[in-house]
């Protein structure tokens, strides 16, 4: 049997495949249809200090290959999460990583402190990177400065590892990567989605109640490889790619670009069973191909 | 809820680029209720990417079957219009929360506009089982677009159709014949699925004279059972309910799609 386990700083994953944040919700609906012990993890949705409403609908639309969304973080808040979301997920038998968002370092810093007292959780990912709110969001993940403030807040105020997701609407992904890295994160998780639109021509209106939404699915699978093989060759951290993941050979793409582990996002919206087929797959191509574990594959993108 | 493998057994165009479709589909046809939905993969490639959510028309238990109705309209529907007899597909279901039997024995009254009509025919089947008197207003564009008698004039059901150009039935809004309806001397439940205006008249109607309103509502749809939390509704907090921030949108796809009209704030949209 190839060995598909990781170790994604210091979290030991059973395998490369989690979910991606926003896409499994609490993990709760999911129940019924994925065995979500099979997967390496699930990234629960993003949790803000107080609970948010989200932006008005209409939030989602299909584009070529892909989705917007707009949801703008409908999230419980912090202390619901930990009364109402947490207990279920730390059931799971799972390994589950906490995404967070504040509006300041200091929120950041504080969820992180608070979240110290649940038991469980594998690590933070930290939500630098939401392209739809009016503050706060993605703009911490556009700034070298303002992305390594959050993430040195972060770091100070938890033993748990650190996860910075990064947005890709940036001028050099790699900067930011490496601001996160200097700030003490463990890992990074890349891409969240790209900003996009999509344009009613007969009313004359955006579709969108946001206007502007974020893109994610097959269309945005390109982009995604080539920001994890830059960041590969720019940081040593470990990395999670995202974007656009729909099968093994997907995966194996990322992996092969420098990906200790992926997440699976839009998919599962298409295929809730897309992660554990993955898993299947991916075994199926280590045994297939003599890979003796699949940790021996990150990065080894020949050029 | 299961995702199962569903095939094509039977399809027909009903009326103007309405196609009436039956799936071999056992694991849905077992469980599904009027007002629930499937999502149903039309595609095997990137575009069209996500699946086409729709209404549940029929189920045959025993056969094991579905029908499902649709118009095609988009990539998505003419997709699933070109699917042939024998093919088979991906469909999950079924999804999301049905309509509600009234008590006691009144007269239901079904008002449906142009491709909101399907879960009202599986409805008005299941109500007129449990004894109730189905009355269903159908409201299309023009005649061609209104399903034929052999799909809406079932049982007992009594039917009025409404055109907005008066080439069929009342020529006008179904609103008009729901609002004679009402005048009526029965006790009067209303079931309605359509075009956002149209329910948000029927809801309006419905508060203004008291009478019961269930509405199937529609919104843009990704993943069909609540992890996206796309397909949103704004709704009233009811009393007693703490009203945070993060009860103020409720997911079409699990929380619905059929909803008390009074809790809808129809406005906005």
């Amino acid at each position: 049997m190839s060995d598909l386990s990781v170790d994604f700083a210091g979290v030991q994953l059973a395998n490369p495949v989690l979910l991606a944040s926003g896409t499994c919700n609490y993990g709760q609906e999911l129940l019924p249809l994925v065995d979500l012990a099979r997967l390496g993890g699930l990234v629960s949705k993003t949790i803000t200090p107080l609970p948010r409403a989200g932006n008005p609908p209409p939030r989602v639309v299909e584009t070529p290959a892909g989705m917007l969304n707009s949801i703008g973080l409908q999230n419980p808040g912090l202390e619901d999460f930990a009364r109402d979301k947490w207990p279920f997920l730390a059931s799971l038998g799972t390994q589950v990583v906490v995404n967070i968002a504040g509006d300041s370092p200091e929120e950041f810093a504080a969820m992180a402190a608070r979240l110290e007292e649940l038991e469980g959780i594998a690590a933070l990912e930290i939500n630098i990177s939401c392209p739809n709110l009016k503050q706060g969001g993605m703009l911490f993940g556009c700034q070298p400065a303002a992305a390594a403030e959050v993430i040195g807040a972060v770091r100070r105020a938890t033993g748990r590892p650190v996860i910075a997701k990064l947005t890709p609407n940036v001028t050099d992904i790699a900067e930011i990567a490496r601001a996160v890295a200097g700030a003490g994160a463990d890992g990074i998780s890349l891409i969240n989605t790209l900003v996009g639109m999509a344009i009613d021509v007969d009313r004359r209106r955006p579709v969108l109640g946001n206007v502007t939404g974020g893109l994610s699915g097959p269309a945005i699978k390109p982009v995604a490889l080539a920001m994890v093989w830059k960041v590969h060759q720019a940081v040593e951290l470990p990395l999670m790619g995202i974007g656009g993941i729909g099968s093994a050979r997907d995966a194996l793409e990322f992996i092969l670009a420098g990906a200790t582990a992926v997440q699976v996002g839009t998919a599962n919206f298409v295929q809730p069973g897309a992660g554990e087929q993955i898993v299947d797959d991916l075994q199926a191509y280590c045994e297939e191909n003599g890979v003796a574990a699949i940790g021996n594959l990150v990065g080894r993108l020949e050029i | 809820m299961l995702d199962e493998r569903v095939r094509l057994l039977a399809k027909e165009e009903v009326a103007l680029d309405f196609f009436w479709t039956r799936f071999k589909a056992p694991g849905i046809a077992a469980e599904g209720i009027p007002g629930q939905f499937v999502e149903i993969q039309v595609g095997e490639g990137e575009t069209p990417f996500l699946r086409l959510p729709l209404s549940i028309c029929a189920v045959d238990r025993q056969a094991g079957s579905c029908d499902l109705l649709f118009e095609a309209v988009g990539p998505k529907t003419e997709a699933l219009k070109g699917m042939g007899i024998g093919d088979e597909t991906a469909c999950l279901g079924p999804l999301g929360r049905g309509f509600q039997a009234p008590p006691g024995g009144r007269t239901a009254l079904l008002v449906g506009g142009g491709i909101g009509i399907p879960p009202l025919l599986f409805w008005g089947e299941v109500l007129r089982a449990e004894g109730f008197r189905t009355t269903l207003l159908a409201g299309a564009r023009t005649a061609n677009k209104h399903l034929p008698d052999s799909l809406l004039t079932v049982d007992a059901q009594k039917v009025r159709r409404a055109t907005d150009d008066g080439s069929m039935g009342h020529a006008g809004l179904v609103t008009d014949l729901l609002a004679e309806e009402l005048e009526g001397k029965d006790e009067y439940a209303v079931f309605t699925c359509g075009p956002h205006g149209m329910m948000a008249a029927v809801a309006a109607l419905c508060a203004e004279r008291e009478v019961d309103c269930q509405v199937s509502l529609e919104e843009y749809m990704a993943c069909g059972i609540g992890i996206c939390v796309g397909c949103v509704v704004e709704v009233i907090p009811e009393m007693g309910e703490g009203g945070s921030d993060y009860e103020r949108y409720r997911r079409v796809c699990v929380d619905g799609p059929v909803f008390d009209a009074r809790r809808v704030r129809w406005e906005g949209r």
